[in-house]
């Protein structure tokens, strides 16, 4: 791992003498061991900054929405997730892929740093090796099949419609509504959100239960077609919620109803509620 | 805890609000057709115009029962009849996945409809809405969503 480290620090030096990108978005080591966060290194000189170990959880792609022309290229570190995000942006014509320069390294997956345990979200990851990139340090890992990847969401469904309810009703009374979820979602791009919109009327700015529970399938409903399962709102989520239990029931009715899908995998499929085939199911006769 | 408490409950003069969007070119047309031959269907369901079933945002929907609807009804014209030419498919789409997903979040699927009534279709339009109306009758009221539901008696959860 930390020979990947290296190549990293030395793949940046190169990168940021050349003039070939202004600054990469990478990880950076924490106040404490089993911590990092995401940094932006402009200067060759701190390319030592950068870090990679097995607390690197953070999705990247997302800090590119803060720079929509950049000057010169923007280098990211791209793990499986991030190239997805990366490809989601693409996509969704928020990010040009040649305004990106993609530094890929597969990755075995990440510790949640309370635990010390594997990560949830790298639990559950279906695409370490990245899907897209530049360069690739060091060598592909080998993939996990994700059989139960509809498993939750199975037991939740095996419920009484009262039982569910009652379930999130549970879990949008915790929602503090600080927006997290949305913050740090690559599906989530839309310049102004409808959350932030006044005076429209989609949403109330009330933390009650009524609102939360609009909030929350909304959220769900408006990344349905296009998550790319990162699993980073679950992450952050400060209190813990459940969400990717949402976002997954949405990716199985897509994949029972209109064919296997994985949004983010490259940029010319179309997500499943952006385009429809005429021989759809029927069922509002 | 439970919201279908209040079942036991229930006024016995209750109707149902029943909110139906209605697709400009087709169903609205269906319903006036229905006027026209005067066709009695039941008086709780409220008809909003719409340009198209594709214009019927899924938050729409949401906010239809946050704000008292006991059922919702979305109808559209028949799939390849659309004014808009592909509006309908795309309605489709997106409302096969937001039944399943309301159901998931626990609404009983019967409160939440998708139809396509044709202009011409006066009689299925009185049918359909009967049929929702009798269902949700049944049902009692929705309180699932419903920021009265917080206002009366949520005030615990702050």
């Amino acid at each position: 791992m930390s020979d990947i480290q290296q190549e990293l620090r030395k793949t940046a030096r190169e990168l940021l003498e050349s003039g070939e990108v202004g600054y990469i978005i990478g990880w950076g080591k924490g106040r404490f061991a089993n911590q990092t966060h995401p940094i932006f290194v402009k200067d060759p000189a701190k390319v030592d900054e950068l870090v990679w170990d097995d607390y690197c959880l953070s999705t990247l792609a997302k800090y590119t929405q803060d720079d929509k022309y950049p000057e010169k290229k923007i280098g990211i570190c791209v793990r499986g997730c991030d190239s997805r995000a990366v490809n989601r942006l693409i996509q969704d014509h928020q990010l040009k892929r040649e305004d990106v320069y993609l530094i890929g390294i597969p990755c075995s997956g990440k510790l949640d740093p309370e635990t010390n345990e594997p990560a949830k979200k790298c639990v559950e990851c279906a695409h370490r090796n990245p899907v897209v990139y530049d360069v690739l340090l060091g060598s592909p890992v080998e993939e996990v099949p994700q059989p139960e990847r509809f498993k939750e969401v199975e037991e939740l469904e095996a419920m009484t419609p009262d039982e569910r309810y009652n379930y999130w009703a549970d879990v949008y009374d915790k929602c503090i509504r600080c927006y997290a979820c949305r913050n740090v979602c690559p599906a989530c791009n839309c310049r102004e959100c409808y959350t932030d919109q006044y005076r429209v009327g989609w949403q109330g700015k009330q933390n009650n239960r009524a609102e939360n529970q609009i909030f929350g399938i909304t959220r769900a409903y408006h990344v349905g077609d296009r998550c790319i399962e990162c699993g980073e709102c679950q992450r952050v989520c400060p209190m813990g919620l459940p969400l990717m239990k949402l976002n997954r029931k949405m990716l199985k009715d897509i994949n029972n109803l209109f064919g296997a899908y994985e949004a983010g995998l490259d940029t010319e499929t179309k997500p499943a509620l952006g385009h429809y085939e005429t021989n759809d199911v029927e069922e509002f006769m | 805890m439970s919201v279908d408490v209040e079942k036991k409950n229930v006024d016995p003069n209750w109707e149902p609000k029943i909110l139906s969007f209605s697709c400009n070119w087709c169903t609205y047309a269906g319903a006036d057709l229905a006027g026209l031959n005067r066709m009695k269907y039941p008086e709780n369901v409220r008809v909003i115009r719409v340009p198209c079933s594709g214009r019927v945002n899924p938050q729409f929907v949401l906010r239809a029962f946050q704000k008292g609807s006991d059922g919702v009804l979305v109808c559209g014209c028949h799939p390849g009849d659309c004014h808009y030419v592909t509006g309908n498919y795309f309605t489709r789409r997106r409302f096969l996945l937001m039944q399943r997903f309301l159901e998931y979040n626990g609404i009983d699927p019967r409160r939440f409809q998708a139809r396509w009534i044709s202009g011409a279709e006066a009689g299925k339009f009185r049918d359909t809405v009967t049929k929702v109306s009798n269902d949700i009758k049944a049902l009692g009221p929705n309180k699932k969503f419903q920021e009265s539901w917080y206002k009366e008696r949520g005030e615990s959860n702050e």
